[in-house]
């Protein structure tokens, strides 16, 4: 055997990292979406019917900005810049004024200068408008940009299906593993309390409490977590309860290893393989889940932007295409690309590559 | 074996694993892992223990480190393991589990499998670490150097440390567990067939390094294996154990040598090396396959497969009994023949 010493040793996460990266299809996707998510979070900067720097009189307001930023006020109603209008500035118009008339005054408008909220009591909002180079995909029923809402319905969606997949994976991490490690009375108690669970028709009950509840982002998560935590809860109980079996978790207990350090240090992080290729497309079944809410009105609020509304929207209107259009295939490219995620992962995980670490 | 010299003593040790069924999960049998053993490992003794698979030797091993309870919490054990530390007696077959960690560094097990034995997540210097950051109040710098000394004890160099489980061959991570259990200065290491997985030659290393680490350290071991020539190199006595019951225990070369219940002679005859001494015997086959723990035969568990049975070996189980000079045999058509 040829002399490795100067071979760094990677531990098996970096490898299947490694493993990861080659996968090129997944790993863009898992880039680009990184990305999109990210700056998504700044889409009050690039896209918003506030300003984003207003100078009136000397002073400067950065409406747009404070969008970003919650509990600080964005609200300036028109009057605080000389405007005549009801309620709010309507900054678009602002800029037009100040500019026609060569005021001191000026305002930057943020890159696409519309909001996914308003309607058409906004001046110069039509219903139905096809896509144009003012609104790039036309706007719905009530005169919102189509782009807009699906830019904002894109955060919404992705932070939905990572919320609820997160805390599905606290509940089912923490209730499956004890019920794995531990056994006995626990694991007959919550196994009971799960096949109750699981029989329940969940559909059902979902519409039924955000009928009677006002739905919202949280209160959403909440019932489909009552859903959801059950497939995971198995899958980890399952693994923990072949985990401790192991030869290492019997050494580590004769060396007098508490159960708290047996647990976090050899146990979990041996039985994260399974929940970590499944993470993915559990993502995909939250996005999933909330377009069918929203589609069938049980869903968030509105105006919340939503693909599952928007798409049931156009849907009604079939002949206006882009309205069905536009929610389709930003759902399907993003279903899409974590798909590709989901199957680079699985493919780096895979034990078969490297089956001696098993 | 004086009493005085005497580290741990097994009496009447009985494991039963109950087996549940039916609506209410009720006890409806239990498997007889062990049953009835009674045995003795003086300090710096070497015993070795032999049978079929399934005979029950990983049981008394893992219940004399008593961590049954973890893989099977409704296990059921009966009798003393009692342990002579300096001058307390423990008995660790009914002292709860959390009473044992201070007793824990002194009795220490090297596992069968030594690709599930090593957590793969861990590098070598944190699994040898491991065991002294629980155990002994150390500096890092004191725990660095006491990982390297190991190391150097068990034949690996120390740039190895840095390294995973999965980048090292069965034989050395069989060295990483040894390095393992004997951080913490143990006095009983029971060896749960500890070369079994390994190639012939590399098997011969692991037994002579754990014979230089036993004059080293002063260490008792219980060494489990199915093969009787390598037991017979390393151990002092031989326990021999059939379906949960010891049939035949004594001085190493004696039982070797001189076999005298039926089930220890079909073993010998099965060792394939071929051995002058023994080269007249005739070879003993035996019949049919090993009954289950969970229905055993009445009397004499071995009576369904030996060859010499009679009609009363259905009656009582056999006793252990001394032949002369500690040659223990639980057979007395064996005894009678004499
Ligand atoms: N946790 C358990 N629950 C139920 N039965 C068990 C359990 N552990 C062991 N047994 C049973 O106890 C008997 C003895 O098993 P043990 O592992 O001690 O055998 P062994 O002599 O070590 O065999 P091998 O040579 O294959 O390692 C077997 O019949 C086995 O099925
Ligand atoms: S007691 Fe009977 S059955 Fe058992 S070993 Fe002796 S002769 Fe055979
Ligand atoms: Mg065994």
């Amino acid at each position: 055997m040829a002399d490795n010493n100067n071979q760094i040793s990677l531990s098996i996460f970096k490898k299947r990292w490694l493993k990861f990266k080659t996968m090129k299809r997944g790993y863009y996707s898992f880039v680009i979406l990184l990305w999109m998510y990210g700056l998504s979070f700044l889409l009050p900067l690039f896209i918003n019917n506030r300003a984003l720097i207003v100078n009136f009189e000397d002073t400067y307001y950065f409406p747009a900005v404070a969008d970003l930023i919650p509990g600080v006020n964005a609200y300036y109603a028109g009057e605080e810049f000389n405007q005549d209008v009801p309620g709010e500035a309507k900054y678009r118009l602002l800029k037009e004024d100040w500019e026609t008339s060569d005021s001191e005054n000026w305002l930057i408008m943020p890159f696409y200068p519309f909001s996914p909220y308003e309607d058409i009591t906004t001046k110069g909002n039509k219903m139905y408008d096809p896509p144009s180079s003012t609104h790039w995909l036309g706007t719905d029923d009530t005169g919102r940009d189509v782009f807009a809402r699906l830019c904002y319905a894109f955060n919404i969606s992705i932070s939905f299906a990572l919320v609820l997949t997160v805390l599905n994976y606290v509940i089912g991490v923490s209730i499956g593993g004890a019920m794995g490690y531990f056994g006995g009375i626990f694991d007959l108690f919550f196994q009971r309390i799960l096949e109750i669970w699981s029989s329940l028709p969940m559909l059902f009950v979902v519409i039924i409490m955000s009928s009677i509840l006002k739905p919202s982002f949280l209160l959403l998560i909440f019932i489909y977590t009552l859903v959801n935590w059950i497939m995971l809860t198995y899958l980890m109980r399952a693994e923990f309860y072949r985990e401790k079996t192991k030869d290492y978790v019997s050494a580590a207990l004769s060396m007098g290893q508490t159960n708290s350090k047996i647990i976090f240090k050899h146990i979990l992080p041996n039985s994260l393989v399974p929940v970590i290729t499944y993470f993915p497309f559990s993502v995909v079944g939250g996005i999933m889940a909330l377009v069918g809410l929203d589609y069938l009105g049980f869903g968030l609020p509105p105006p919340t932007p939503s693909w599952g509304q928007m798409l049931g929207v156009g849907l009604q209107n079939i002949t206006k295409w882009w309205m069905v259009f536009s929610p389709v295939t930003a759902e399907f490219l993003t279903l899409l690309s974590i798909v590709f995620i989901g199957e680079a992962v699985r493919e780096a995980f895979d034990p078969k590559v490297y089956s001696r670490l098993r | 074996m004086s009493q005085h010299n005497t580290l741990v003593d097994v009496k009447n040790l009985h494991v039963h694993f109950p087996v549940f069924g039916g609506v209410f999960s009720k006890k409806v049998a239990s498997v007889k892992a062990v049953d009835g053993v009674s045995f003795s490992i003086g300090k710096n003794e070497t015993v070795g223990m032999v049978g079929e698979s399934g005979c029950g030797k990983t049981t008394v091993g893992r219940a004399m480190i008593n961590i049954l309870y973890h893989v099977a919490p409704d296990v059921e054990i009966s009798g003393n393991i009692n342990y002579r530390f300096e001058n307390s007696i423990v008995d660790f077959a009914s002292l709860h589990p959390k009473k044992m960690q201070q007793y824990r560094s002194k009795v220490q097990m090297i596992f069968q499998d030594p690709y599930a034995s090593l957590n793969p997540r861990m590098t070598v210097a944190q699994i040898i670490s491991e065991p002294l950051q629980i155990h002994k109040n150390m500096s890092s710098k004191d725990m660095e150097d006491r990982v390297a000394w190991l190391l150097d004890k068990v034949g690996l160099r120390l740039e190895q440390a840095k390294r995973f489980p999965h980048e090292f061959s069965g034989g050395q991570r069989q060295r990483i567990g040894i390095a393992r259990t004997l951080a913490t200065n143990p006095e009983l290491i029971i060896c749960d067939e500890p070369v079994s997985a390994l190639d012939v030659s590399i098997q011969a290393q692991v037994i002579n390094l754990m014979m230089d680490l036993q004059d080293e350290f002063n260490l008792s071991y219980l060494f489990i294996a199915h093969d009787l020539s390598v037991v017979e190199h390393i151990s002092d006595k031989i326990i021999v154990m059939y379906l949960g019951n010891i049939v035949e225990m004594g001085d190493s070369s004696e039982v070797y040598h001189h076999p005298r219940h039926p089930y220890s002679r079909s073993l010998l005859s099965a060792v394939p090396l071929p051995d002058p001494t023994r080269k007249n015997k005739t070879r003993v086959v035996l019949q049919g396959d090993i009954p289950t723990p969970m229905n055993k035969p009445s009397g004499c568990a071995f009576r369904t497969r030996c060859p010499i049975a009679k009609p009363e070996c259905a009656g009582d189980i056999p006793s252990l009994v001394d032949t002369g000079s500690e040659h223990w045999v639980a057979c007395p058509v064996v005894r009678e023949a004499n």
